[in-house]
């Protein structure tokens, strides 16, 4: 592996490593300014004489389009995207951003590039769906106050939207407690205002409230236990910390400090119990938006938890794997059993998705208890850190692909939610007849969520179950053909989350099946018999949707390599 | 060169099927008025090809074959193409004994289906749906890779999911759901130990493994490395893992088989499909349970199946015998026929316990005989059903004075599965019958053990001929219409069911006169499997 190249801020190499991020920053600038462009004029003080400076005033006709900003934010958010997928041609380069003293601030990696794909991914695709949603109340000058306060809104969206990227491709990026709790911040405060902006509907409003106030108390609580590592290491940096925890590691104060770092970005990922805010968020929210709690968000929640738990706590790990492996391998457990079963008594499609978000949030959990686990035995183990890496390219490969088809299915509640409301089963119903396209995209999300093959849920749902079963394993099939005889007993109980998942992915097939059911088969709700709303966009982005999980099923070669490649350089504990 | 039959008999029914869906989807209905005939034309077309390759495959018009003597876990027209590299998945296909029949089931069902359901309903996606069926069930016969034997495994949900909901009876939306969740329950246990049985492997040892996990989902790969780790005293992956892996691939099969207790999808599946799903589902379908112990568990985990011998003989025996007493309860005629279809699984569970080459070619024998009796017996009562819109046993009588045609084919189904000597499905039994009297001489088990298939013979014959006589005969002279015909002049069946019924009883002749047909590379199979257990069950097993 090729070694890290420091650069300070600002110098030689700054912009090409930072290049998407600096696509956002310009996008952002451009998203506050460009709609205020117009005939204003400036007074040049001591004279009469007034001068155009493009500022205010009457806007411009390109300038006053309220589709513009929308137009802005994709297109930002796309070349980030494409800026992304071309840094991973001639392979990634590892620059790390440091201060003048030599402190690592930001890593830029196989790892963070990936992320950022998924963020960018995700927001682009939202950003672009969110145009045939957001209202616009005519174009021109002509408009009363009221229509063009609403109209100022677009831009407040996008802005929100771009900001988000932002403050998660930071969080991908941090090699320091600080610049991670920045970029969370930045992220979660734009989703609460994000999560409220569908002041439509009162649930929009109640919503954002409430998954303020406890997103605020989650991050709290993360932040105090942040401060408490401080505390304890006297230092921010995650090398530092590192190699606090391998000499002293099982101090309680760090202890509990892990602990409550856990509550915060337990959040994030809606893990059971924090995830109480999360059904509510997400039927609140309108269906975009809710796409992107349920897949950049989550994703976000991940890092946040692999940083922590991997390459903070991890090398403590001893016989038994980490300290805090029966905690989340409890947790995995609580939290899939629980979405499932919450999502099987669920009538409105958004809450379960909601609650099918939470018990995939639970499959990524024994994803990272088994990384955890890895190093359980050293008679069976020493396959230098090959089954971590595996685990790892799984939990990334199944965030990647999860904005593909959860994103989509969300897309297509966006659709209906403009004719209407999503918020029942039955305004599903009838779909089939009144848009097939949009049925069978559903269909195709819904039974790839379950894990059916030959759909991308399929493949990373395997991936996971094969990473998990590869540790629990361990080189066992080496010592088994050399004579040993082992039964169950012998396997690292990991395999029995394996286990769980496989049994929650049945219970899981009933309510995704039940919505196929409904659009099929069931006739359409009173009055909603005709054509769906118009808008290409949102049917564009359903269209990729569609083609990823499809493609990212039969042909996932290419993607899994560049998964690996982020697994391995994420390698602070097994090498 | 042959590498090119996964393209006809797989890929092609998958994406022609697939694109038919996706262009009739989403059009008017006009259109898929407009479209039925087409369709359905095209349909039949692709169909009769995949048959006559299938039939040119077994008289070796393609490439020199010699089915009557491929060794055990040699593969005919075998192809690989690496798919996931990475995993060490490949897309890798091949014909044996095992499967070959299996497969020319398939293509022989498929046009049988389609011309006896000429006149379904919806028929601009029912077709597609049922030749996206016959791809997904070959692409299970034929893949010699777990990945991909396991996408088909589930792939074949998906069809007849639909065919269930939107063709389906009253109750389709229960029955459907409770279909595809207690299958895809129990097939997602049987992916897990696929999985756990992939790390199980020395890591790099096998040709095919992967290059990031350094194991193989190759399946004679597997076969190879397992009958070389069961010599002597040791066994592959040792008794207690065998035991595990053993239970948790068993558990996938079973459901889909089915055996009692796991049966309880399949009369609801079946009384509420449409004729053309029932066929498919009862001729082929069931057949993948049966079809995957072979291939999986019995080829490679001898001492398991040495050890739970006794858990499947009693299986086998529950299912049998429950089977038929549950057939003499019934007043639904297909609910009958459904039941029916368990009790002959219980034939084949039981020919795979009696440890005897013959029992175990008795079970390949009942598998391809079961599909081509089965169709029939729902293509009568969906024939029934249609016209006389009702599926009650003694809702009509005196069938064969107004509707002599769907009489006799009733008739004939009935004496088929019932075992009647000279069809094919009494070669099976008598098969069946014979492994286990040696199994009893020879390995010492109780005599006992006979009650339960000689009761069922009894317990079958009195189901069949009892529905028979209540709604064939009886009625006076004029017969007996159901109460909502009197009046109307009663239909017989159409010329296109007439035509289906008649192929399918050619072939339960041809098959009950020359078994040895597909007998013989079957008998030749099971010996070859045989052989590599041998010694291992003269060492008394456990």
């Amino acid at each position: 592996m090729s070694t890290v190249s420091n650069v300070e801020p600002f110098k030689d190499g700054f912009i090409e490593a930072l290049c998407p991020e600096l696509i956002l920053f310009a996008g952002l600038i451009l998203l506050i300014i460009v709609p205020n462009l117009g005939k204003g004029t400036v007074r040049i003080p001591g004279t009469q004489k007034r001068v155009m400076w493009l500022l205010g005033g009457d806007r411009f006709k390109l300038t006053s389009n309220p589709r513009l900003p929308a137009w802005i934010a994709t297109v930002t958010l796309g070349a980030a995207f494409v800026q992304t997928i071309l840094s991973f041609q001639d392979g990634v380069d590892r620059t790390a951003i440091v201060t003048a003293s030599g402190k690592q601030l930001m890593l830029v990696n196989g790892f963070s590039r990936v992320f950022e794909l998924i963020f960018f991914g995700a927001l682009t695709l939202a950003a672009f769906a969110s145009m045939n949603r957001l209202e616009v109340r005519g174009v021109g000058p002509k408009l009363s106050t009221d229509d063009l306060y609403n109209n100022r809104r677009q831009a407040d969206f996008y802005i929100l939207m771009l900001t988000c990227g932002l403050g998660m491709s930071v969080v991908a990026l941090a090699q320091d407690l600080f610049v991670l709790f920045i970029g969370l911040e930045l992220a979660s405060f734009s989703t609460y205002v994000l999560v409220a902006f569908y002041k439509e509907t009162e649930a929009g409003t109640e919503a954002g409230m409430k998954y303020f106030i406890v997103g605020s108390v989650a991050s709290g609580v993360g932040l105090y236990g942040l401060s408490m590592l401080y505390l304890w290491a006297g230092s921010l940096q995650f090398d530092a910390l590192a190699s606090q925890f391998i000499i002293n590691g099982t101090d309680p104060l760090p202890l509990i400090a892990m602990g409550f770092v856990i509550v915060g970005f337990g959040f994030k990922v809606s893990a059971a119990p924090f995830h109480f805010a999360a059904p509510d968020a997400y039927a609140g929210a309108s269906s975009p938006i809710a796409g992107i709690l349920a897949t950049a968000s989550k994703a976000m929640g991940i890092i946040g938890l692999l940083r922590m738990l991997l390459i903070v706590a991890a090398p403590e790990a001893s016989e038994d794997g980490t300290v805090w492996l029966t905690l989340l391998g409890v947790l995995a457990l609580v939290t899939m059993t629980w979405g499932n079963i919450a999502a099987l008594g669920s009538t409105n499609p958004k809450r379960m998705l909601a609650y099918s978000s939470v018990a995939h949030a639970g499959y990524m959990l024994a994803a990272i208890t088994a990384i955890g686990a890895w190093n359980w035995d050293d008679s069976l183990a020493g396959d230098g850190g090959e089954s971590a890496v595996a685990v790892l390219t799984a939990l990334i490969f199944h965030l990647v692909v999860l904005v593909a088809f959860k994103l989509g299915a969300f897309l297509v509640l966006s659709i209906l939610e403009s004719d209407g409301d999503a918020s029942r089963l039955s305004s599903l119903g009838g779909l089939a007849k009144r848009e097939p396209f949009l049925a069978v995209a559903m269909f195709i999300f819904m039974i790839s969520l379950a894990g059916v093959p030959p759909l991308a849920g399929f493949v990373s749902k395997l991936l996971v179950i094969m990473g998990i079963v590869k540790v629990a394993v361990g080189q066992m099939g080496a010592e088994i053909m050399a004579g040993g005889d082992f039964g169950l007993g012998d396997v690292h109980w990991v395999w029995w989350l394996a286990f769980a998942m496989v049994i929650n992915s049945a219970i899981s097939m009933y309510y995704y099946l039940r919505i196929g059911i409904v659009m099929f088969f069931d006739e359409a709700e009173e009055g909603r018999t005709g054509p769906l709303p118009r808008g290409w966009q949102v049917r564009f982005a359903v269209l990729a949707c569609l083609m990823a999980t499809l493609f990212m099923g039969v042909a996932s070669d290419k993607l899994l390599e560049i998964c690996e490649v982020a697994a391995q350089s994420l390698n602070y504990g097994w090498n | 060169m042959t590498d090119w039959i996964s393209i006809p008999l797989v890929a092609f029914p998958l994406i022609a099927s697939m694109v038919l869906l996706a262009f009739v989807s989403n059009g008017n209905d006009r259109m898929r008025q407009r479209l039925v005939g087409p369709i359905r034309m095209a349909c039949l077309i692709f169909s009769l090809v995949m048959l006559t390759i299938t039939t040119g495959m077994f008289f070796q018009y393609f490439g020199d074959v010699s089915w009557m003597n491929i060794a055990f876990n040699d593969y005919e027209y075998r192809t690989t193409y690496t798919w996931i590299e990475t995993l060490g998945i490949n897309w890798s296909v091949g014909l044996d004994a095992l499967s070959f029949p299996m497969v020319w089931l398939t293509t022989f069902l498929l046009p049988v289906t389609i011309i006896a359901t000429w006149n379904e309903k919806s028929g601009a996606t029912y077709f597609p749906l049922l030749l996206m069926m016959g791809g997904a069930l070959i692409g299970v016969f034929v893949s010699l890779d777990l990945f991909m034997f396991y996408v088909f495994w589930e792939l074949t949900l998906i069809p007849m999911f639909f065919l269930i909901l939107k063709w389906g009876g009253k109750d389709r939306k229960y029955a459907s759901q409770k279909f595809f969740i207690y299958t895809f329950t129990a097939s997602v246990i049987m992916l897990l130990g696929l999985i756990t049985l992939y790390f199980l492997q020395d890591p790099y040892s096998l040709p095919s493994a992967g290059t990031m996990t350094g194991r193989s989902f190759s399946i004679p790969e597997l076969i190879d490395s397992a009958r070389a780790g069961n010599v002597g005293d040791s066994w592959y992956l040792g008794a207690q893992m065998q035991k595990i892996l053993f239970v948790m691939l068993m558990i996938g099969f079973l459901v889909k088989l089915p055996a009692v207790p796991f049966h309880t999808w399949l009369p609801d599946a079946h009384v509420q499909a449409p004729t053309g799903g029932s066929m498919l589902l009862a001729g082929v379908m069931l057949k993948m349970g049966a079809y995957g112990m072979f291939r999986l568990p019995i080829s490679l985990f001898p001492h398991a199946l040495y050890h739970f011998q006794l858990a499947l003989m009693i299986i086998g025996m529950v299912s049998l015998v429950w089977g038929a007493i549950v057939c003499l309860g019934q007043t639904n005629l297909k609910k009958m026929v459904a039941y029916s279809s368990v009790s002959h699984m219980g034939v084949i569970l039981i020919g795979i316990a009696t440890m005897q080459p013959m029992g175990w070619a008795a079970a390949l024998f009942m598998m391809f005989a079961h599909g081509i009796i089965s169709p029939m017996l729902f293509a009568v009562c969906g024939a029934f059903k249609h016209h006389y819109h009702s599926m009650e046993i003694g809702a009509m009588r005196g069938m064969a004075k107004h509707s002599p045609w769907l009489a006799t084919s009733m008739m004939f189904a009935w004496m088929a599965s019932l075992g009647l000597p000279l069809l094919a499905g009494f070669v099976a039994e008598i098969m069946m019958l014979i492994a286990l009297w040696h199994m009893i001489s020879l390995d010492g088990w109780s005599i006992w053990w006979m009650v339960g298939p000689a009761l069922v013979l009894a317990l079958t014959a009195a189901y069949y001929l009892w529905s028979m006589q209540r709604t064939i005969f009886e009625g006076g002279e004029a017969g007996q219409p159901p109460e909502n015909m009197i009046g109307k002049p009663i239909p017989d069946i159409s010329d296109s069911e007439k035509f289906a019924m008649l192929i399918m009883a050619f072939f339960t002749i041809l098959f009950g006169i020359m078994p040895w047909i597909g007998l013989d590379m079957m008998d030749d199979w099971t010996k070859q499997i045989f052989e590599g257990l041998i010694v291992f069950v003269g060492k008394g097993g456990a």
